[in-house]
């Protein structure tokens, strides 16, 4: 890379980084009560939570994982990437109801809203809690440490300079302007994503000629063999299902498109919406947004493969290096743009993931364990001594220990499914949905999620090729059903009246 | 409406213990149909109003998803099988013909279904004097020293 696209690449994220901490800033007089602070709540219009939500779906992982993972194994992983119609199906399926129960009282985190429906279980909340942390601290982690890998190599620049330089001013702008600040900062981050995807989709375009020619390449190159590594292509690896079981094709279909209504990031935006009405036009604007995005990640996978079947670059020796060498093939700004994208997908991801990690340690686990209320401003305060606290020792974590982000890889969206749907998706659509119930549901998601944490430490492999998550999903939803149709707490003639008519919405 | 709401919500713990078991025994394209049908009882339960579904919100965009999603699956399954270990005769909007239907039909069809259907058909899904007699009934629930 030269000079020149370096300290333009600087420059923009200099100035990507300045931006957001001055919207986290600006944020700070709109965060003015604990609700505001911690979720936000009714105080946006549906482009600024549109682009929120969009931006904190797509991680970073979304730009360089994703390219890479089609560019090995074909094109199973495009049902993940064009599941942009997920939104409107989270929105059908829980907008309304997520949205009222902000009527019912006030509504800071998600701990909150399973509070009202199930008459303060402490129980419910306390385990909802530790397993959305442990999807959080996931997400988080890597989040950090892929982008201070890529910056810090891009650059030359010291890896712990790098990292604490990007997530510092993260925190500090977080610390500021709270999860008010975090929705705007992460708007302008997604509407960066999208402006920077369109241009590089256009980019693909223009390098490879559309994609009948990448399909022709592809078909027509065979083995391919350069620099000591050799990848074999045919037709078959741009059908639908590409090299991998159909069962894979499966899951990277369903947990996406019905997992996105059990993502925090999705719900938590649900109850920022000023106008409830509004959510069909927040719906369009996320879709289309991750519509771009989206495909952004197929043509770098796509573009990838033209490029090594065309004999333009040999066969990539790591999968993931894909979108990082096909951006390469499009220039400077093409550079530019790229890097410009994976940051604002890392920051987006990171300050929500951060966010909502600090309201679960410093609000919802004190409550869930009984220890007293205090007033809002105290946990204000508390949350920001928190999200300090645990947003160095993240860093510091991530960027030290490699084998615990390995680690916590293992965790991620199916964990945070796990967490969400016996509570929101049963409790919020099935008035017989109980508080036994849906405990039991999350204790089995709780136990499953590290018993198969452990198996997959081991290598062990789960039936039929399908993700160990899935399994814990199905498992989960299943027993907080059966249970709930022998146990009556907070349901049926014991629910609220307040949430029967969020139900019957 | 209660016992409806039941049996909807067993149909769906049934589906997903259906699908995880056929994805197991490797039939993953009848797993995947069936899918389309879990999802859609998910988005009946969330859209129903006082226990009843607007017929033209079943239509569209509930139904109209629907038979897009299982066309473009099958479709899918049907060029894959074609054109299995050989270069397909032509290509649909320059994509391998069993792809193009992951774009078509599951990308932008699933957009143009749930998400503009959701927006065209806003007021049937929630309409002004449905969340205002809400908000009225939860003053009213308030009022009375209930627990909102």
């Amino acid at each position: 890379m030269s000079a020149g696209a370096k300290i333009l690449i600087v420059g923009f994220s200099f100035a990507m980084i300045v931006v957001s901490f001055l919207i986290g800033i600006w944020a700070k007089r709109k965060a003015d009560t604990a609700q505001a602070f911690f979720g936000g709540t009714a105080l946006f219009g549906p482009f600024t939570v549109g682009l929120s939500t969009m931006s904190a779906v797509a991680s970073a992982f979304a730009i360089v994982g994703i390219p890479g993972i089609i560019y090995a194994t074909g094109n199973p992983m495009s049902f993940w990437m064009l599941s942009s119609a997920a939104f409107g199906m989270a929105y059908i399926i829980l907008g309304k109801k997520v949205r009222a129960m902000a009527e019912l009282g006030p509504i800071s985190s998600l701990g909150d809203i399973s509070d009202l429906r199930f008459q303060k279980s402490r129980y419910i909340k306390a385990v909802m809690s530790l397993v959305l942390f442990l999807g959080c601290i996931a997400y988080l982690a890597a989040q950090i440490k892929g982008v201070s890998v890529m910056f810090a190599h891009l650059l030359g620049w010291n890896f712990y300079v790098t990292g604490f330089l990007i997530f510092g001013v993260l925190i500090a702008y977080m610390i500021i302007g709270g999860e008010a600040g975090g929705i705007m900062t992460q708007a302008f981050q997604g509407l960066v994503m999208a402006v920077a995807g369109i241009i590089i989709i256009i980019g693909f375009f223009v390098v490879t000629g559309g994609f009948g020619n990448v399909l022709e390449a592809v078909a027509k190159a065979g083995e391919v063999t350069g620099g000591g590594v050799t990848k074999k292509m045919s037709a078959d690896f741009l059908n639908a299902w590409g090299v991998l079981p159909g069962q894979v094709s499966m899951v990277y279909m369903l947990v996406p498109i019905l997992g996105t209504v059990g993502q925090p990031q999705v719900l938590t935006r649900m109850y920022a919406l000023k106008n409830p009405r509004d959510m069909p036009k927040l719906g369009l604007w996320a879709a289309l947004s991750h519509a771009v995005v989206g495909f952004l990640a197929i043509v770098m996978g796509f573009g990838a493969l033209y490029l090594v079947a065309t004999g333009k670059i040999a066969p990539l020796a790591k999968a993931d290096t894909a979108a990082a060498v096909f951006a390469d093939h499009l220039g400077i700004w093409g550079q530019l743009l790229f890097y410009a994208t994976v940051l604002a997908a890392a920051m987006s991801s990171a300050s929500m993931f951060l966010s909502l990690s600090a309201g679960i340690i410093s609000r919802d686990l004190p409550a869930a364990f009984g220890l007293k209320a205090v007033d809002g401003p105290t946990q204000i305060k508390r949350f920001r001594v928190t999200m300090g606290v645990l947003g160095v020792i993240a860093v510091a974590l991530a960027l030290t220990n490699d084998s615990m982000v390995a680690i916590l890889g293992t965790f991620g969206w199916g964990t945070l499914m796990t967490a969400t749907f016996p509570v929101f998706v049963v409790g919020l659509l099935w008035k017989r949905a109980s508080k036994e119930g849906v405990a039991t549901g999350l204790s089995i998601a709780l136990v499953l999620n590290v018993i198969c944490f452990v198996l997959v430490q081991n290598k062990f492999k789960f039936p039929g090729a399908i993700p160990w998550y899935f399994n814990v999903i199905v498992f989960s939803i299943v027993a907080t059903v059966v249970v709930s149709l022998f146990t009556s707490g907070a349901a049926g003639k014991n629910l609220d009246r307040a949430v029967e008519k969020v139900i019957d919405l | 409406m209660e016992r409806k709401q039941t049996a909807m919500m067993l149909a769906i713990a049934l589906a997903w213990l259906a699908v995880l078991i056929l994805g197991w025994n490797g039939a993953w394209l009848i797993a995947m149909v069936l899918s389309v049908f879990l999802m859609l009882g998910h988005m009946v339960l969330g859209a129903t109003h006082n226990g009843k579904l607007d017929a033209g919100f079943l239509a569209y965009p509930l139904l109209t998803w629907t038979a897009l999603w299982v066309a473009s699956f099958l479709l899918s399954a049907y060029y894959a099988e074609a054109f299995r270990g050989k270069v397909p005769d032509f290509t649909i909007l320059g994509f391998h013909p069993s792809f193009a239907w992951t774009i078509i039909t599951y990308w932008i069809g699933g957009i143009a279904s749930l998400s503009v259907g959701l927006y065209a058909m806003r007021d049937r899904w929630l309409s002004e004097a449905d969340w205002e007699t809400f908000k009225s009934d939860i003053a009213a629930i308030k009022a009375q020293g209930g627990q909102a």
